[in-house]
């Protein structure tokens, strides 16, 4: 931890003897993204690439997912038979190595794969080639993420949903409230904490996504699918430069942080 | 009557919906288990066909022709045994110091541990590296281990569980004349089975599935652990059909799928300890 502070103001190459150079490479990182601002094309500016597709990403799948956690939570929390094998089946994709989700739908994807014949039955003739296709990749990527995520996101939910007192329920049915508006009106206040957590979980999830793009795309093509955690992966590891790395790992944090921060303020704090 | 015939249509119309949701979130492993059981024409068909025929098990044999792969099996293995061994008696440990005993600054160092939670593993990942390189453990399976070796997660659950005893079994402890650490031993790891399973369990998850440590960490291919080393065939494109990559993942999920079957329970039960606090 403070060893990364460290490292954010040296300049080093793994091998070599380092170097202080103070807060050089920040100055780098942001030059990086003013470049990427000023419309740099990526290869000059792959951290603000990152950035601005990891922000549409965590934009699109932490809603949808909170909202599909919901809904697959208050489904599962029915009392029916073998509603145990539909909560494992949900939660399945959560405990599967995202490296491993990401081959199989690597497959799944191709141009003549399992998901675009799925499609083509709902709307005929539509059959990108998702993950080759700089307009299709990142949102491939999102519906695998929500895929994977979802479930696990349930599991939290259905647990907030047996805190919930049955006298309640019971109360606003004798006061004639109907299915629809007991949710909306005791259900989703009731959830409200159990949401923050969900949603700066989720976003400090997405903001650090790394695998699914790493094994599918590799960051391709067209540095569609980049994001801050491989460009720093790859100034680190590829580049060989740790110390930009970390001052790049750093300015994650900090958006992280600041992110969450608000997420918190807005919706209600944690309580760890 | 009426009201019965309603009440079982909404009841059907509920099965409708969980049985379409849970063939989406199946879909990808069925798929994968069927094809993985074809030739690959038969696999790559449009339509897709759903039994396979001729039934073979080539793209089995393949990736077991593959020296490397049981290898990758067994590193994966390793590791994930011995970090669920080294949580074990480390998390519990820490578990119980920040929930029963008392010493000087406990709770400011507990909070500064928690915040750790909030720290991404690519800020941590460099740092670790460099420490690694200089031990000399870089592409070596004990470096894996090491920097998992204590999960701040996995410190947070013990003490959570080691609060919910009750405070007279430890005091009668110490009438018996129990030092902590015999209290520990005799006292509180016995009640911890509970909280112990689902720390395994969720650290087995953990190291099995594990990728950007192992990724950064080993370097040659005889040390990958499976997530890497899938990785690296499917880049480096040894298959000109897919269906062996399949195989593969399939091979390489099942501990963990086997795993979450039987031991569901527990792993629920961890998240409710855990997270569902909300």
């Amino acid at each position: 931890m403070a060893f990364a502070l460290y490292l954010s103001f040296y300049s080093w190459d793994f091998i070599g003897p380092m170097k202080f150079v103070g807060l050089e490479n920040y100055v780098k990182a942001f030059r990086e993204i003013w470049r990427g601002i000023n419309g740099a094309p990526p290869f000059f500016a792959p951290f603000f690439v990152g950035m601005r597709n990891i922000f549409l990403y965590t934009a699109v799948v932490v809603p949808v997912q909170t909202i599909l956690a919901i809904i697959l939570a208050v489904l599962a929390n029915q009392r029916i038979k073998g509603v145990t094998f539909f909560k494992v089946s949900y939660f399945l994709p959560s405990v599967t190595c995202s490296v491993i989700v990401s081959l199989i739908f690597v497959w799944l994807f191709q141009k003549n794969g399992l998901i675009n014949y799925l499609i083509s039955r709902v709307i005929p003739g539509f059959s990108p080639n998702w993950l080759m296709d700089d307009r299709y990749a990142l949102w491939a990527i999102m519906l695998v993420a929500i895929w994977g995520t979802s479930g696990n996101l349930m599991v939290s939910f259905l647990a907030a949903l047996q805190a919930i007192p049955n006298e309640l329920y019971e109360a606003a049915i004798i006061d004639g409230a109907g299915v629809i508006r007991r949710f909306f009106n005791i259900t989703l206040p009731l959830l409200k904490p159990m949401i923050a957590y969900a949603v700066v979980l989720g976003t400090i999830g997405c903001l650090q996504m790394f695998d699914l793009s790493f094994v599918m795309t590799g960051g391709g093509p067209a540095y569609a699918t980049y994001t801050m955690a491989l460009d720093i992966y790859n100034t680190a590891f590829i580049n060989l430069d740790p110390g930009l790395a970390s001052a790049k790992a750093w300015i994650l944090f900090a958006l992280t942080f600041v992110i969450t921060y608000f997420v918190q303020k807005k919706y209600g704090t944690l309580r760890a | 009557m009426y009201g019965n015939y309603l009440k079982l249509l909404a009841k059907l119309g509920l099965y409708l919906m969980l049985t379409f949701i849970a063939l989406i979130y199946l879909m990808p492993f069925i798929r994968s288990l069927v094809a993985s059981f074809m030739t690959w024409e038969q696999a790559s068909k449009i339509p897709p066909e759903w039994i396979p025929n001729p039934f073979t098990l080539r793209a089995f044999n393949r990736i077991f022709a593959l020296k490397l792969f049981p290898r990758w099996f067994l590193n994966t293995a390793l590791v994930a045994v011995a970090t669920v061994l080294s949580n074990i008696m480390f998390c519990s440990m820490a578990g119980f110091a920040f929930a029963r005993l008392r010493f000087p600054a406990r709770d400011l160092l507990f909070s500064l541990l928690l915040s750790l939670m909030m720290i991404p593993a690519f800020v941590t990942i460099v740092p670790n590296y460099v420490i690694l390189y200089k031990l000399g453990l870089i592409d070596n399976l004990v470096g894996v281990i090491l920097i998992n070796a204590v999960s701040v997660n996995g410190v947070y659950l013990m003490r959570q569980y080691f609060l919910s005893l009750p405070q007279e079994l430890f005091d009668a402890a110490k009438i018996d004349g129990c030092s902590n650490i015999k209290a520990f031993f005799y006292v509180a790891l016995p009640l911890a089975k509970p909280a112990i399973g689902a720390l395994s369990v969720y650290q087995f998850l953990g190291a099995w599935n594990a990728f950007l440590g192992p990724l950064v960490i080993l370097k040659s291919p005889e040390n990958f652990t499976l997530p890497v080393g899938l990785t690296y065939a499917f880049h480096r494109q040894w298959y000109v059909e897919y269906s062996p990559i399949i195989a593969g993942s399939l091979i390489a999920a099942a501990p963990t799928i086997l795993m979450f079957v039987i031991f569901n329970k527990y792993l629920i039960r961890g998240i409710t300890l855990t997270a569902g606090r909300g």
